[in-house]
């Protein structure tokens, strides 16, 4: 089954568009990374140490904006690039629906215990994870925009225990456990560069080192 | 053209009346794999994964930087990231055919697919191997200049460096047996998840685990890196046959490799690793009372730590009941000795080579003099408390008698009496503080735990 006939019904730009993307495999895929965050939580038994949940709290954000973030790829760059209308708010959309459809589902992984690795840490770990995803799709290409994301938060996970001092703490903000406001700020900063990148430039037509 | 130089074009028919000989000048096309390890994904795989590798050391340096035996276990504990990450490498190169949908046009070439799989994927495995060498020189050159002693570990890096390569090897027939484009990220978050969480069982399939972390004072034996590279050098190459050779039956030898390895690893009576001799020795400074002794793993640290023990080393003079030493070495203290308060791991009290807070060092030491460490249940002494504040007095002594002071009516009125037994103590003779102190040390050290007190002065 294609993206293309998961979507039936007169063909209008923005559900063009939505095909071309194959948008509902994206969102498919991220019900998928849910459920197997759900799945991965539960085996933590997390009621005995909810800081057992960072993993948890790293790596499902991680994979729900590599699915995003590949999701960024334009089979048509070049026909894109004679478009007349503006681009940046299909763009835009294409980027915010599926990170809000994950900021919705992701957080049922963690219910409860919100200081020690909950749904805000979550909700701002994707935030975060989306904005390299994004500004390494503008750079790099959609299919590879992954790749750094996943190294800088393996490294940062790797040095949970390690990192000790304002800036390191803020440095390895995917494993802050208090999603306090300087963590905060600097997700939310990563996101709305890489999100502008994206709306203004669009993903890198092929990928750079492929 | 008669003479063609070094700049003419590379394949270019020969022109007709072209001497022979001008052919060796003729610069020869290079070979796929150069041209495969210098252009594409292959170099940025390796960026990639020394990048990840330096970032994370990096924020841990504090646990790390000045020992030869911590850089050597931070960086073997990073193999946790560095293999989920080139899994992911190796899978992207894997599906590049299938991205450039020229999968076809390679079925038609003269090449066996074994010859076309290893130019492609070799570049990423060596790459990848590259950039986690470059990472551990960074790492070596950032803790040398704060070493104390030993010398480099390097047992741990002939596994590691094959295991890495490896595994993007194994990472690229992933990539070309699953077509989807998230096989690379899943593949990673799924290996560093299971990596993550096996390592918390000690059983046998953990020591199977490339990524298990091996602790300061451990050196692997003889045939650890043998071992390590017969079983994640066999699975690869079993993989790799498997997938691509003309008789795949071939992958069976390297299996049969891999599956003896790992017998050897899990089921050998010989624990693959062995305490480093070097941490089973100290060095001494015997010009004192007690003597101070550090582990020889860090012995460029004994003027420091002497330094510090310095005030209370002076005020025992003349004192008897005393331990022999302050010693620095695994497993149990002599009676005749006390522990020297440690300073590993790295990063608290030690960290790159100094003494971070020498005064509360200094207490840590007096408190191991008393010998309540062997005592389970015996609390906090007057007396212990007035020995300390006259040898070594805790960092935040003044805070807590602020905070008594400040406190009920109770803690005032203890406070008074604390303060008055000092005081009275303060102006004891010399000689009369040397006899007290004796009495308390032979007291204390005398193993009876429910001993009472020695009389106040």
């Amino acid at each position: 089954m294609t993206a293309h006939s998961l979507l039936p019904g007169p063909l209008s730009g923005p559900r063009l568009h939505a095909r071309s993307r194959a948008v509902l495999l994206t969102l498919a895929a991220l019900c998928g990374t849910a459920l197997a965050a759900v799945w991965a939580a539960g085996l933590l038994d997390a009621y005995l140490d909810p800081d057992r949940r960072v993993r948890v709290v790293a790596l499902a954000p991680l994979l729900a904006a590599a699915v995003i973030g590949t999701g960024l790829h334009s089979p048509s760059a070049e026909l894109d690039a004679t478009a007349v209308r503006p681009w940046w708010p299909r763009r835009l959309a294409h980027l915010l629906a599926p990170t809000a459809l994950a900021a919705l589902l992701l957080p049922l992984a963690v219910l409860g215990h919100p200081e020690t690795f909950g749904a805000p840490a979550v909700v701002r770990n994707l935030l975060g994870c989306t904005g390299l995803v994004a500004a390494s799709a503008v750079l790099l290409g959609a299919r590879l925009s992954w790749l750094p994301a996943t190294g800088y938060v393996f490294a940062a996970v790797l040095s949970t225990s390690g990192a000790r001092g304002h800036w390191a703490r803020l440095a390895t903000w995917p494993v802050q456990a208090q999603a306090g406001s300087a963590t905060w700020a600097v997700a939310l900063t990563v996101f709305a560069v890489g999100a502008a990148l994206y709306a203004r430039h669009g993903a890198r037509a092929g990928t750079l080192p492929d | 053209m008669s003479h063609p130089t070094s700049t003419s074009t590379v394949g270019a028919p020969e022109a007709p009346g072209t001497p022979p000989h001008s052919t060796a000048r003729r610069r020869r096309a290079p070979h796929p794999l150069r041209s495969e390890a210098l252009r594409g994904f292959a170099p940025w795989a390796g960026v990639t994964t020394a990048s990840a590798v330096i970032a994370s050391m990096a924020l841990n340096s504090a646990r790390w930087q000045g020992g030869w035996a911590e850089t050597a276990s931070e960086l073997h504990t990073t193999q946790l990231i560095v293999l989920p990450l080139t899994v992911a490498a190796g899978c992207w190169q894997g599906g590049r055919e299938r991205r450039r949908r020229t999968g076809e046009l390679w079925a038609t070439a003269a090449r066996a697919p074994l010859a076309r799989l290893l130019v492609s994927a070799l570049p990423v495995a060596v790459w990848t191997a590259l950039g986690f060498l470059a990472a551990t020189v960074s790492a070596m050159l950032a803790t040398w200049p704060y070493t104390q002693g030993d010398t480099p570990h390097l047992g741990l890096l002939p596994g590691d460096v094959v295991t890495t390569a490896g595994v993007a090897l194994v990472g690229h027939v992933v990539g070309r047996v699953v077509p989807w484009r998230l096989t690379g990220p899943v593949l990673a978050v799924a290996l560093f998840a299971w990596l993550s969480t096996i390592l918390v069982d000690a059983g046998g399939p953990s020591r199977l685990t490339p990524a298990r972390p091996v602790g300061d004072d451990l050196l692997p034996v003889w045939w650890q890196p043998l071992a390590v590279i017969g079983w994640t050098g066999g699975l690869t190459a079993a993989a790799v046959l498997a997938y691509a050779a003309r008789r795949r039956i071939t992958a069976l030898l390297p299996l049969a490799v891999a599956a003896a390895a790992a017998l050897a690893l899990t089921t050998s009576t010989e624990v693959p690793y062995r305490t480093d001799p070097l941490a089973l020795r100290q060095v001494c400074d015997t010009s004192t009372t007690p003597a101070v002794c550090v582990n020889a793993r860090y012995a460029g640290v004994l003027p420091q730590v002497r330094a510090a023990l310095a005030p209370v080393t002076e005020k025992l003079e003349g004192v008897r009941g005393l331990p022999a030493r302050w010693e620095d070495l695994p497993g149990s203290t002599d009676r005749d000795e006390a522990q020297l308060p440690i300073l590993t791991p790295r990063g608290w009290s030690f960290v790159r080579g100094r003494l971070t807070h020498p005064r509360q060092y200094a207490w840590e030491a007096v408190a191991m003099l008393e010998g309540g460490d062997r005592c389970e249940k015996r609390g906090t002494r007057t007396t212990d408390e007035l020995v300390e504040h006259y040898l070594a007095p805790s960092p935040v002594e003044a805070d807590f008698d602020r905070l008594d002071a400040r406190g009920t009516k109770a803690d005032r009125a203890a406070l008074r009496r604390t303060l008055a037994v000092r005081a009275r103590f303060a102006a004891l003779s010399p000689e009369a503080r040397r006899t007290w102190l004796s009495g308390y040390f032979i007291a204390a050290r005398s193993g009876a735990c429910s001993d009472p007190e020695v009389p106040l002065p």
